[in-house]
């Protein structure tokens, strides 16, 4: 394994599970992602944090082999990307779902099984009963009969955590799921989280909120079309770093960090 | 009464009509349930257009319409796959341009015959009462064909209706399934000709899916209640015109048509008269509470 660059030392003491090295990605006819290099030990919990448009979402669609790569490469256990089918589960944005379609919470959780059945072939005993234990330990066994579309915002991302749960995954990759949910769905998300570092899965998270990056993740990986910064929060998060990820967007008050749109919350205060 | 329903069918024609127009409105009923969920309806349109060009040059040629449709169609499915993943113009554009041509190109070679305005009225309207015994074969074989492959592949066009990017990430190859998808709804639609026509077949494949959508929670349900919405409206339509002598397709129409008007008032839940009351007894509640 080459080890060019100081940002992926991590890997030397600890068995790498995930080694991004030097992948480029472009989305839309422009470059998204150059040369992005890291990589995630077992059972990491990783915070990927970057202004909207840094290519946050284009390296989950990477990892989840949904883009091709320009050059670089993804290898997990050692193997190149596609070569585990089902190693991946990744969950996109709420927004890419047509939630008005007819299918029950059951159902959408029994597709995270489709991927092991194989054609021709129907969910067997075994896969209900997975998929009945997954949906008990998200705590919508309640709601499982009822169609994805009257469900809250919170209890939709419960299910599409759900179906992520019975792919059996070993990487788990997260985009933004912590937007528009309530903090009830914050919170059990984190402990499910704290659950599967247990069993050894490795979670990937896009997030905006920089606090909870800082307490609740073991790695923050900083990213603005290149990596800026990974590693442990108290190492990525530096008053530097996160000006040379957000630039103009970014603003330090009393050592705590502004971004984005709470900049313009601090101006009406000031009036 | 009972004389009412037996006394047509002692006509075999109408006996024929009525078999082939049941087998048309359960297929397209079912497949329409795709082109309800996947907003395809402008493609269900097109592609029956399209078709006619095929019809055209089989006429020409003395060949069998049912094929030259046939050929016509799956053509027509599979350009408007490539078409639309190259990505270059938008799909319902690329739609657009190419079935405005099919439908000029088959326009124009229809006019070549002399009889043509005849001829073009049974292709655009259909004509059930000239069912003959190989069309009712044919549709039946085409028919079941259609059925057993949604059957054989409900879970995997249930994937990549619902959640594209989930079917992607399951290595499920999204893009073939979608082309057999088209091509299954360019068998339904050549099946309908006959009984419905061109410029009626987007009716039969929407309608009854429209309705089913508004009274089911699953995809398996909306199947079934649509099937049923669609072999109701058939049978009752062709009643319809043989005692009040209107074109069968239209008939045909006109019943699925008020069905789905009387579900979308009236149906539990998302019927309009529902989502009414429920928003009244909400305002009350709150007026209550002040």
């Amino acid at each position: 394994m080459k080890t060019d660059s100081s940002k992926s030392a991590t890997c030397l003491n600890e068995p790498a599970h995930l080694v991004v090295e030097n992948v480029a990605v472009a989305y839309g006819g422009k470059a998204a992602l150059g040369d992005v290099s890291f990589c995630v030990p077992v059972g990491t919990r990783v915070a990927v944090i970057g202004p909207n448009g840094a290519g946050k979402s284009t390296l989950f669609k990477a990892l989840a082999g949904l883009l091709p790569l320009q050059s670089g490469n993804i290898s997990i256990h050692g193997f190149p990307l596609g070569h585990h089918e089902d190693c991946v589960a990744y969950i996109p944005q709420r927004e890419e779902v047509d939630w008005r379609f007819p299918v029950t919470v059951v159902e959408v959780v029994t597709m995270g099984r489709y991927g092991r059945l194989g054609w021709l072939r129907r969910p067997g005993r075994k896969d209900r009963t997975i998929v009945a234990r997954s949906i008990e330990q998200l705590g919508i066994s309640d709601l499982a009969h009822r169609p994805i579309g009257s469900l809250s915002g919170g209890q939709q991302q419960r299910v599409f955590l759900a179906r992520a749960l019975v792919q059996e995954p070993h990487i788990l990759l997260l985009d933004e799921p912590f937007t528009g949910v309530d903090i009830a769905t914050q919170e059990s998300m984190l402990a499910f989280f704290d659950q599967l570092k247990k069993q050894g899965v490795t979670v990937l998270v896009s997030t905006h909120d920089l606090k909870l990056a800082a307490t609740n993740f073991d790695h923050v990986l900083l990213l603005n079309h290149h990596l800026i910064a990974y590693g442990p929060s108290d190492q990525v998060l530096t008053s530097e770093h996160l000006m040379q990820a957000f630039g103009g967007q970014v603003l330090l008050l009393n050592g705590a960090v502004v971004v984005d749109k709470a900049i313009h919350k601090c101006k009406s205060y000031e009036e | 009464m009972i004389d009412w329903l037996v006394v047509p069918l002692t006509y075999s024609f109408m006996q024929r009509g009525l078999m082939a127009s049941l087998m048309v409105g359960i297929l397209c009923a079912i497949v329409g349930c795709y082109v309800v969920l996947r907003s395809m309806a402008f493609l269900g349109d097109a592609m029956a257009h399209a078709i006619l060009p095929g019809v055209a040059i089989a006429y020409l040629v003395k060949g069998n319409l049912f094929f030259g449709a046939l050929v016509a169609a799956v053509i027509v499915a599979l350009s408007i796959g490539f078409f639309s993943r190259q990505g270059a113009i938008k799909e319902d554009t690329a739609i657009g341009v190419l079935f405005a041509a099919a439908l000029a190109s088959g326009v124009a070679l229809i006019s070549t015959v002399k009889t043509y305005a005849m001829d073009l009225t049974h292709i655009l309207f259909g004509n059930v009462l000239g069912v003959s015994s190989t069309d009712l074969f044919l549709t039946a074989g085409v028919g079941l064909g259609v059925l057993i492959t949604i059957l054989l592949l409900y879970k995997e066009f249930l994937i990549i209706s619902f959640d594209p990017l989930f079917a992607a990430t399951l290595r499920l190859p999204v893009e073939i399934l979608r082309t057999v998808m088209l091509v299954l709804l360019a068998l339904t639609i050549v099946v309908s000709l006959q009984t419905v026509g061109v410029g009626l077949v987007t009716a039969m494949l929407v309608t009854p899916g429209a309705t089913a959508y508004l009274l089911s929670k699953r995809l398996s349900t909306m199947m079934v209640i649509s099937a049923s919405v669609g072999a109701i409206s058939t049978i009752s339509g062709l009643y319809l015109s043989f005692y009040i002598n209107v074109a069968s397709g239209a008939a045909v129409v006109l019943v699925a048509t008020g069905i789905f008007v009387l579900v979308f008032i009236f149906a539990p839940a998302r019927g309009m008269l529902w989502r009414f009351i429920h928003r009244t007894n909400a305002q009350r509640g709150t007026f209550r509470e002040q």
